[in-house]
């Protein structure tokens, strides 16, 4: 089945991008904003998180009640966040609620009304679940990793600071949406069950005439030191793993997507099989990559007792470096039937493809079909997959552990 | 969406929900047995059987299962609740037999001594993994409290000292007795092919012997109220305090199920309800829901909160008036108009992908050897009416005396 995949530019900056998918009831549209978690001016970690919050207390002279009442009232499963790149909003409906559902979000994004009143509650919501994130060691350590490893502003934790947030205003909110929220580099991305021309003029009308300002550049600054350990109170001990990767849109990233699938991907992957089935060491591990535009890094974790940890730690290592050289082909075939799957299915979630299409416009600048996402990774045999490790030494490799005892790191180098 | 079954002379069940638009195969089986099922002495023993499905029967390794199901790019996996034991796996639908092939071999699982000694220690790592995380297992302390001498009073992971005693023998003859085909279905959803599905059992199922006679699963009533009264404290160093709270509620053959679950939305709701305006959205807690399980012979309201510690009791005291207003003054037509919508677009959406529907395929027929379309889900949901709602306020009280367990830094 050939995907009717589109396109267009509105003359603010916004793109839109849309899947035609004939085989679904439902809708799914997501809005990526250019205004996430690295714009936090110094001082104001979490200020984006807390402008997304405000954002939801009244706009377009609806209350917080009235937007949420319209959203599930519309039995839209919705959501509003923040990464580190974007404030999303996004929603899955059936497809009659969507001018409903996307007048309310048109609201959200352009029309704030950032009511005094609700500021304090805003920061004690944001306060509270800073708070909980701390509760949860596995998130403690995968946040302390993208601290050391990442460069600045690129590693600070999205969801903001305590102290940074308590003493943000509602000055800073109003100064940060009236300076990130804009058409500049926004992408809207809908799948599912639409006609094409209707959506386009929907959104034009919409969002059309918010006018056109600059995006200001983010500066890149230096990274933290290459290991930490994190005194934590708790029966486990969390060792978690980051190096660098080239990003999504380089090349060779179907390549080294392939080696960490290898590495550990499935069940039957190297991390799965040495660590866990092997040696019983912990319930979880595995490894993945995660990418920005222009740097990208694979990521290792396990959780495992206390008394154990420097042994799955040592696994881990050995496995990350036994790599080169040993690859087989049966495993790559295997790496090749679940990329396939994976994206071939797909095609069942219009909230998948919404997000999909999003994400390839911002990596790429452009959209793939399945079939040239398929083709990437067909084309792959190991001779390729060996080559690539062969000149891809292990760059910048990062190590936290948090628990009751620190590790000890195999040729660690301070920084 | 076409509903197919066939029973096996042995007892099994096959059954399929087929969807024209689907584009992957979800196949799954279903074991009618759970922590409820276990006793005294084996507790955890049906979540560790299902670790150990992952092994192999004789003649495959565990290796051999993990790379057959990645060879398939299947995504497949297994969880065990008080009531189930389910294995699942979405495939391309040219890899349905294969996926059947591996499922049903599994149910055979050789549960060699060296697989039992390794799984042991994953075991062990992934009671103390949830141990680490809130609410610190306050969810079991209170189960059991809530519970007391009723079969779902037992932890599903079983605890340190129950797995480091159990033994292989005994997983062994527990999975003789519960693994019958009896007990057992095997659904798929998606783009079927049952014919082919048929064929498959007969081959792979045909074989497996007919149940015994012992009563296997003991049946209960149904509570109508805490067994253990009362607060009990669980005292760990942790940024927030964390509540669980049971009282008792319809169980899944009470008609009145659905207004249950349409009560707690408009109450309990993560986004959009009465808590949720009221200690969410003012910041006073991190959470603080309402929801409503509910099981063969047993139901229960579960209030979660998670807060400043020093808020806890006072917070605590605004959950329960907001229970007795809503208990006094009823609810608003209003409110369950946005709460049918909002529970009808979450079944409708879920209902579009076979992943999702195979969970309700199956365990509506574990449970009810019924099916239920999407359809039919919706217009339970559609007929509800405030009289449902408030006979449920004025039966099942949610002030009435709870089982509670606090888990935070609170002394």
């Amino acid at each position: 089945m050939k995907q009717q995949l589109h396109t267009a530019t509105l003359a603010n900056g916004i793109t839109v991008l849309g899947e035609v998918m004939p085989g679904v009831e439902s809708v799914a549209v997501a809005f990526h904003v250019p205004a996430g978690g690295i714009l936090d001016p110094p001082g104001r970690c979490g200020l984006a998180t807390l402008a997304g919050e405000m954002s939801l207390r009244g706009a377009g002279g609806r209350s917080s009640r009235e937007i949420v009442d319209a959203l599930d009232g519309a039995g839209a499963v919705w959501s509003h966040g923040v990464t580190a790149t974007h404030t999303t909003v996004a929603a899955a409906m059936i497809p009659r609620q969507f001018p409903e559902v996307l007048s309310v979000f048109a609201d959200l994004i352009r029309r704030p009304d950032l009511p005094a009143d609700q500021f304090e509650a805003a920061q004690q919501m944001v306060l509270q679940s800073i708070a909980g994130m701390e509760d949860d060691p596995a998130h403690r350590a995968l946040a302390a990793l993208r601290r050391i490893h990442l460069p600045s502003p690129w590693g600070m934790p999205t969801e903001g600071s305590a102290p940074d947030v308590e003493s943000a205003t509602l000055d800073d909110v109003r100064a940060f949406l009236g300076q990130r929220m804009g058409p500049s580099g926004m992408i809207v991305a809908i799948a599912g069950r639409i006609v094409w021309e209707d959506v386009l003029e929907h959104f034009s009308r919409l969002l059309g005439d918010w006018p056109h300002a600059a995006a200001q550049p983010v500066t890149t600054g230096s990274r933290g030191p290459f290991a930490c350990h994190i005194p934590h109170d708790s029966q486990q001990t969390h060792v978690a793993l980051a190096w660098s990767m080239p990003p999504a849109r380089s090349d060779d990233s179907a390549i080294c997507r392939a080696v960490l699938s290898v590495l550990g991907g499935g069940t039957s992957s190297r991390l799965f099989t040495e660590v866990r089935e092997r040696r019983g060491l912990c319930y979880g591990v595995s490894a993945g990559y995660s990418s920005q535009r222009d740097f990208a890094m694979a990521v290792c974790h396990a959780g495992t007792t206390a008394a154990r940890a420097q042994e799955t730690l040592d696994v881990m290592l050995a496995e990350i470096e036994r790599l080169p050289g040993s690859l087989d082909a049966d495993e790559l075939e295997r790496v090749k039937a679940r990329v396939t799957a994976g994206l071939v299915m797909q095609q069942e979630s219009t909230t998948s493809r919404a997000d999909s299409l999003a994400g390839q416009w911002y990596h790429l600048g452009r959209l793939r079909t399945i079939d040239e996402d398929l083709a990437r990774y067909d084309r792959l045999n190991v001779g390729m997959l060996e080559d690539w490790l062969a000149s891809q030494p292990l760059r910048d490799l990062s190590v936290v552990s948090l628990g009751p005892a620190s590790l000890e790191i195999p040729g660690a180098v301070p920084a | 969406m076409p509903f197919l079954h066939e029973r096996l002379p042995n007892g099994l069940d096959v059954i399929a929900e087929t969807s024209d638009a689907a584009v992957s195969t979800s196949v799954g089986i279903f074991v009618g047995t759970g922590a409820r099922d276990e006793r005294p002495g084996i507790e955890g023993v049906s979540h560790f059987l299902e670790h150990m499905v992952f092994k192999g029967p004789h003649g495959l390794s565990a290796d051999d299962i993990n790379r057959g199901f990645d060879r398939l790019g299947a995504s497949a996996n297994a969880f065990t609740s008080e009531e189930e034991t389910v294995y699942h796996a979405a495939v391309l639908p040219r890899s349905q037999d294969e996926a059947v092939d591996l499922l049903a071999r599994m149910m055979r699982p050789a549960l060699r001594d060296e697989d039992f000694i390794t799984e042991k220690k994953v075991i062990l790592e992934e009671i103390r993994m949830d141990d680490d995380q809130p609410p610190f297992g306050a969810d079991d302390r209170c189960r059991a409290a809530f519970f007391g001498p009723h079969p779902l009073a037992g932890s599903v992971l079983g605890s340190v000292e129950s797995i480091e005693a159990l033994g292989v023998e005994a997983m062994r003859d527990y999975h003789r007795r519960s693994y019958t085909p009896g007990r057992m279905v095997l659904a798929a959803s998606g783009a079927v092919d049952f014919p082919s599905l048929i064929e498959s059992a007969r081959k792979l199922c045909g074989e497996w012997g007919v149940d015994s006679a012992d009563e296997f699963r003991v049946a209960a009533s149904c509570p109508r109220a805490a067994a253990t009264p009362g607060h009990q404290r669980i005292v760990r160093p942790a940024a927030l305090e964390y509540v669980v709270r049971m009282t008792a509620g319809p169980d899944e053959h009470h008609p009145d199920r659905w207004a249950a679950w349409l009560l707690t939305s408009i109450v309990g709701d993560g986004t959009g309800s009465r808590l949720y305006w009221s200690l969410v959205d003012s910041g006073l807690a991190e959470q603080a829901t309402l929801g409503h399980h509910d099981f063969l012979d047993a139901g229960l309201f579960l209030t979660q909160l998670s807060c400043e510690p020093e808020d806890t009791d006072d917070l605590l005291e605004q959950i329960l008036d907001i229970y007795r207003e809503a208990m006094r003054n009823g609810i608003a037509p209003r409110e369950l108009e946005r709460a049918r919508n909002q529970v009808a677009g979450r079944v409708a959406l879920a209902g579009e992908r076979p992943r999702r529907r195979l969970f309700d395929l199956g365990l509506e027929w574990i449970h009810h050897h019924r099916y239920r379309s999407v359809a039919d889900t919706l217009a339970s949901v559609e007929a509800v009416t405030l009289d449902d709602i408030h006979r449920v306020l004025a039966e099942w009280p949610l002030d009435s005396p709870s089982a509670t367990v606090l888990a935070g830094p609170a002394e």
